[in-house]
């Protein structure tokens, strides 16, 4: 099972976290700050798996990937295979780059919901629900597409990650 | 891509980035806290599109860490809201705010259950999400009945049934007792038909929950396991979207080969072979490429592949293949394939047989032990830790020891309690212990825990030849610059005990060893003082006679002391002072540490606590559980003050009291042998006779005795053992060596089962397995040392009863620490005899001379073969056989009382097979067996026994055969069944001599050696 699902930047913010068993915002906060601190000291060049039992307890494993400024990480027990885990990281940013076309932090940060709805479209309470990105992105534009049926919002043109740059 | 936004959270988000600290960030976040809140209170001012704004900006201030306790039910109340974009962010936000005990949940079932029953696709999927996410005991109670009929419904799309088989599988994980999952496997079964592989790969996911729990109800679904397999690994039929970088989809063929890894077996030969050959594509057809993406997918299938050949016990050429693979991805650049291959190589250990092939690849792992990537150390030391043995040890561990310098403070601690537990368990002698432990004090002291050195103290209190070594290597380390405080405290400890024994040796008179721990003193806690000030008080004693200079140097410490404002130093400091004044008593008081009680390493048992597993248990793991449980562990089996010493008295075994008894009855002894130990010196683990034992050699009054002999012992660096030895005339105290559970239940057990232990004392244990086929047995012996110190001059002889050939290979003189040896015997059954035959087993442990004499379970019954007969073939042939001799009858009193019922099922266990309802009378029992030697080849033998219901302690017991030897061996062999059941200790009510037998037994006695052991015993 997987346990978590965190996106975090380089700097340690957090820009995606989902716990699939309950955690207090402070344990959340707490995980994702010892995890940021093992993850900042790794070198380029080394594998993609770390101890995760110091902290998340026995029966865990950790595979992050490093992409430009961000860490995808993912959480989870014996039962799941390490190298899938990592396919399913590269399978989730595949899909967000198809999403949002060469996607980068900004789209991520101010596309939250979408996030969401993508993530929840792979991982179901925490076992693997879809695997391809083809799926995933026909899935995604239907629920955007009911969206847009029920309400006339403005789209936020991606054009918005570049207006409020600090 | 069309994913609508929302203006507000952008602006929301942007606001939160530009905040230049935490500060403004918090007064930002209370500021739309706030606002959110006012909005709220006056819902109906709020359009759709504003409340979901407003619950993703509550969701967005969440995930930066900050507690929002309220919304919550404006959130639940969003699910029932008609259109989709509302409804779908109540359901999001449900699922990641609330947890499955919350109340609000409650009052949503009844919208979710419309949801998942009703006709809209997509609120089917939302609801689903929600629930699974969530999982709580509510939801499962009440929905997961509806999500079943979903899951199997021929109309839902494969979007929705792939999201109910994981709602399904969340719900049983999280209650299986509440979601009902009976007769489930034929729906199982039929869901992996399933062609759509979105829809295939959850269900595989459900069906690993399942069969985890219970995998006896779904072998139906183990064929369809391996055709999914076959299919993908064929590619056969897989659409362009599930190929993942040329694979087809890698998860669906793990998560297949995790599923199959639940089934103990494979007994379906067409099965297993497909599988096999599937298997051995992907071992083989893997290489590793460029890409790194497709080079993960293809290693993933690969490494579950080696997960499941090692499950189903392949072949070893198969297995051998696996270890080669693995060996040549530990030396690859690839860190993922590096990582993986080590951690795999530590699983293979728990295969048997393929240690030595990894032992192979010893050097390449030591390597990885320098590895930039402390992931791939720690897997290269958890393998270097699992694959050390006897052989290995010492390299193993001055690795470990060298990484310890350079390696980082997080892997220190565990290097070194890895180090110390691998040298006490393998050392090949004890002096390399005592290095390894001082050099791990040396270097990583912050990271030696205090059991590691109370260990090595122990180790040198209990053994003698070891003293003097300790003494010296502390002093060496004394002289360097700047030590550990463990290593002050370890040394302060050994120069007190054993620094007398250094005497004559530069730099080590009483007064030298004084002044350089007394050096140590202002640097060291409060927790080390105590330790120091018992070190002077033991030099005090030592030093005979009397140095004034050295008396005043101490007691004006003892005096500084004496108001100490920590308790434990005042008191020492108090009563040292005192004591050391009182001159010769002193050395009652202070003399050596007694010896510690042997019991098992708290570091060994704390390595072991560590490694137990809470992950679901596979096939592998539990047979890795087996394989540890037959493993030694030296438990504490001497109470340390249990059994009262009697010193200069023989403890006589107690079961041998009767032994005269044994000798009338019938020649066959009902105990399995006795002990005789020769001892010169009470055993070491005892502590009251430790205690003792030095009084009684120092003869009590005179303690003026005992310095001249440590000033001799001292010149001639002659440990005190060969003092103690030579001054106690040998055999005036002798103890005995205790077998631990009863020798003669052990044996018992033992004739009606194949393997168990056979003997075990505090020192070793004897284990047994045996193969029988017809008239031929192998029997595996195996001797394992319990402890950590080496057992010598073993000696195994068998002595033979003249019916069977027996050939032991040989034994080996020494049986090293904590090491297991295995002796296979052969046995060839020449004709029916049922005397047994003994093992003449002998060691030396220390000063202990055990010996004891084991009668083997190669007894009549293990030639026998259960054979069923019908009524036609039985009554034809028990006519033939008319009369004496093939066919003897006896009338058996005596008999233990038991109903007909255990009386068939002892039949059973001793290979004769009961055949029900062929006699017509109901208190009779009809069995038949074959009997298998190189006299007789195989014979048909049929009993009878005709038992009275009035008097359950008589019976008629009638054997036939066509050989009148075996027709009265046999007999005599099942009516001693009948009279001793087990419970040998309980003497059973010896049969009247009955008329017929003669005296074969008697005979027996004369000319086979082994019946005439087990006669006099």
């Amino acid at each position: 099972m997987i346990r978590s699902v965190m996106v975090m930047n380089t700097q340690g913010k957090p820009r995606l976290a989902k716990f699939y068993d309950f955690q207090t915002v402070e344990k959340q906060q707490e995980l994702i700050r010892s995890v940021f601190g093992v993850l900042c000291s790794r070198a380029e060049n080394v594998s993609n798996f770390l101890d995760a039992a110091s902290i998340f307890g026995p029966d865990s494993s950790l595979v992050y990937k490093h992409y430009a400024t961000l860490y995808f990480v993912l959480v989870f027990d014996s039962s799941e295979n390490e190298l899938a885990m990592l396919d399913l990281i590269q399978v989730f940013v595949e899909t967000l780059d198809k999403c949002f076309k060469n996607v980068c932090e900004l789209d991520i940060v101010f596309n939250y919901s979408k996030i969401h709805t993508i993530l929840d479209e792979m991982i179901f309470g925490g076992q693997v629900l879809e695997t391809s990105s083809t799926e995933l992105v026909k899935a995604v534009e239907e629920i955007s597409r009911l969206e847009s049926a029920s309400n006339s919002i403005t789209l936020v043109p991606k054009s918005v990650s570049g207006w409020r740059n600090r | 891509m069309a994913l609508s936004g929302m203006r507000g959270l952008s602006v929301f988000i942007s606001d939160i980035r530009n905040c230049p600290n935490k500060e403004q960030e918090r007064l930002r976040v209370d500021k739309e806290l706030g606002n959110v809140r006012t909005r709220f209170k006056n819902e109906k001012g709020l359009s759709p599109y504003e409340k979901k704004k407003y619950v993703w900006k509550m969701l967005y201030i969440y995930m930066l860490g900050y507690d929002v306790d309220f919304g919550h039910m404006e959130a639940v109340s969003l699910i029932s809201a008609p259109k989709y974009p509302e409804k779908q962010v109540g359901y999001i936000v449900t699922a990641c705010l609330l947890n499955e005990n919350h109340d609000f949940l409650r009052l949503a079932i009844n919208t979710v259950r419309n949801d998942i029953i009703g006709r809209n696709e997509t609120f089917q999927c939302l609801a689903l999400t929600m629930v699974g996410n969530i999982g709580g005991r509510d939801f499962a109670e009440s929905l997961a009945p509806d999500v079943q009929k979903l899951l199997i419904s021929s109309s839902a799309r494969p979007l929705v049934r792939k999201k109910a088989a994981l709602c399904l599988l969340r719900l049983y994980r999280k209650n299986p007792d509440v979601v009902n999952v009976d007769g489930w496997a034929d729906r199982m079964a039929q869901l992996l038909d399933e062609r759509d592989l979105g829809v295939l790969t959850s269900s595989m996911s459900l069906l690993v929950a399942l069969v985890s729990n219970n995998h006896e109800a779904y072998w139906s679904c183990l064929p369809k396991c391996v055709k999914t397999l076959e299919r993908l690994a064929r590619n056969q039929d897989v659409p362009q979207e599930y190929t993942y970088y040329g694979i087809p989809s890698p998860w669906l063929q793990v998560k297949t080969m995790r599923a199959l890894q639940y089934f103990p077996t494979i007994e379906d030969p067409n099965t297993r072979r497909s599988l096999f050959e599937v298997l051995q594509r992907i071992l083989m057809g893997t290489d590793v490429v460029k890409n790194v993406n497709k080079n993960n997918a293809s290693h993933a299938v690969l490494f579950e592949a080696l997960a499941l050949v090692m499950h189903l016990d392949a072949e070893k050429e198969m297995m051998s293949q696996c270890v080669a693979l693995l060996g040549k991805f530990i030396a690859v650049r690839e860190p993922n394939i590096r990582y993986l291959g080590l951690e795999n190589m530590s699983r293979m250990l728990l295969v048997t047989d393929v240690q030595d092939i990894i032992k192979r690849h010893q050097a390449q792992i030591i390597t990885s032990l320098k590895d930039p990537d402390i992931s791939i150390r720690r897997r290269a030391l958890d393998l270097l830790y699992g694959m050390c043995d006897v052989t290995n040890a010492k390299d193993i561990v001055e690795e470990i020891l060298q990484y310890l310098s350079t390696a980082e403070f997080a892997m220190r601690e565990e290097l070194s309690l890895k180090a110390a537990i691998l040298a006490e368990k393998f050392a090949p002698d004890l002096s390399w212990y005592v290095d390894v432990i001082l050099q791990l004090i040396d270097k990583a002291g912050d990271f030696v825990s205090d059991d590691i050195w109370f260990r090595v103290v122990q180790f040198v209190t209990n053994n003698e030849d070891l003293q003097p070594y300790a003494a010296a290597k502390a002093r060496e380390y004394l002289d360097k610059p700047a030590i550990h405080e463990t290593m002050v405290k370890v040394s302060a400890y050994l120069i007190g005990e054993f620094g007398h024994l250094l005497a004559r040796r530069p730099g080590c008179s009483p007064k030298e060893l004084f002044s350089i721990i007394h050096e140590k003193l202002p640097t060291v806690s409060s927790s080390t003082i105590p330790i120091l000030l018992s070190t002077y008080a033991k030099l005090l004693m030592h030093t005979q006679p009397p140095e004034p200079e050295l008396q005043n140097l101490v007691w004006a410490i003892f005096n500084k002391y004496e108001s100490c404002i920590d308790a434990e130093i005042q008191q020492r400091a108090v009563e040292y002072f005192a004591l050391s004044r009182k001159g010769a008593a002193l050395m009652d008081i202070l003399a050596e540490m007694p010896k510690f009680p042997e019991r098992q390493s708290s570091l060994i048992k704390k390595a072991e606590d560590i490694e137990v597993d809470t992950a679901e248990q596979s096939a592998i793991k539990l047979r890795a559980l087996q394989q540890t449980s037959n493993a030694l562990v030296v438990t504490d089996q001497r109470p340390a003050n249990g059994t009262p010493p009697v010193l200069g008295r023989v403890m006589v075994p107690s079961m041998s009291s009767n032994v005269d008894h044994h000798v009338a009855d019938q020649g066959l002894s009902q105990e399995n042998g006795t002990l005789t130990t020769v001892d010169p010196q009470p055993p070491s683990a005892d502590l009251l006779v430790d205690l003792l034992g030095p009084l009684a050699i120092e003869g009590p009054p005179s303690a003026d005795v005992q310095p001249q002999q440590n000033i001799v012992s001292g010149v001639e660096g002659v440990p005190n053992a060969v003092e103690a030895t030579a001054i106690v005339p040998v055999g005036e105290q002798t103890n005995s060596v205790q077998p631990i559970g009863s020798v003669a239940e052990r044996f018992q057990a033992l004739c009606v089962k194949d393997s168990g232990v056979l003997y075990e004392d505090p020192y070793i244990q004897i284990g047994i397995k045996a193969e029988w086929r017809a008239h031929q047995g192998r029997l595996v012996l195996f001797l394992g040392n319990k402890n950590t110190n080496p057992l010598l001059s073993v000696q195994a002889i068998i002595l033979p009863p003249s019916h069977l050939k027996l050939e032991l290979s040989l034994v080996p003189e020494t049986i090293p620490p904590r090491a297991q040896v295995q002796c296979p015997l052969e046995i060839v059954n020449l004709r029916p005899s049922r005397d047994v035959a003994v093992l003449d087993f002998s060691y030396k442990f220390g000063n202990d001379m055990v010996n004891c004499k084991l009668r083997l379970p190669a007894v009549l019954s293990k030639f026998l073969q259960p054979i069923p007969v019908s009524a036609e073939e039985f009554f034809p042939q028990w006519r033939s056989l008319s009369g004496p001799p093939l066919k003897l009858q006896e009338v058996v009193r005596g008999v233990k009382p038991m109903p007909l019922l255990d009386m068939a099922n002892l039949f059973n266990s001793l290979r004769l097979m009961v055949s029900p309802g062929l006699d017509p009378n109901p208190n009779n029992l009809v069995a038949s067996t074959t009997f298998y030697s190189e006299s007789t080849r195989a014979m048909l033998c049929l009993a009878r026994i005709e038992t009275d219901p009035a008097d359950r302690t008589q019976l008629r017991l009638t054997v036939a055969s066509g050989d009148p030897t075996l027709t009265f061996e046999l007999k005599e062999f099942i009516k001693e069944q009948l009279v001793s059941i087990p419970t040998a200790s309980r003497a059973p009510a010896p049969a009247p001599p009955a008329p017929q037998p003669t005296s074969p037994p008697a005979a027996a006695l004369t000319d086979d050696p082994g019946a005439l052991l087990a006669g006099l015993l």
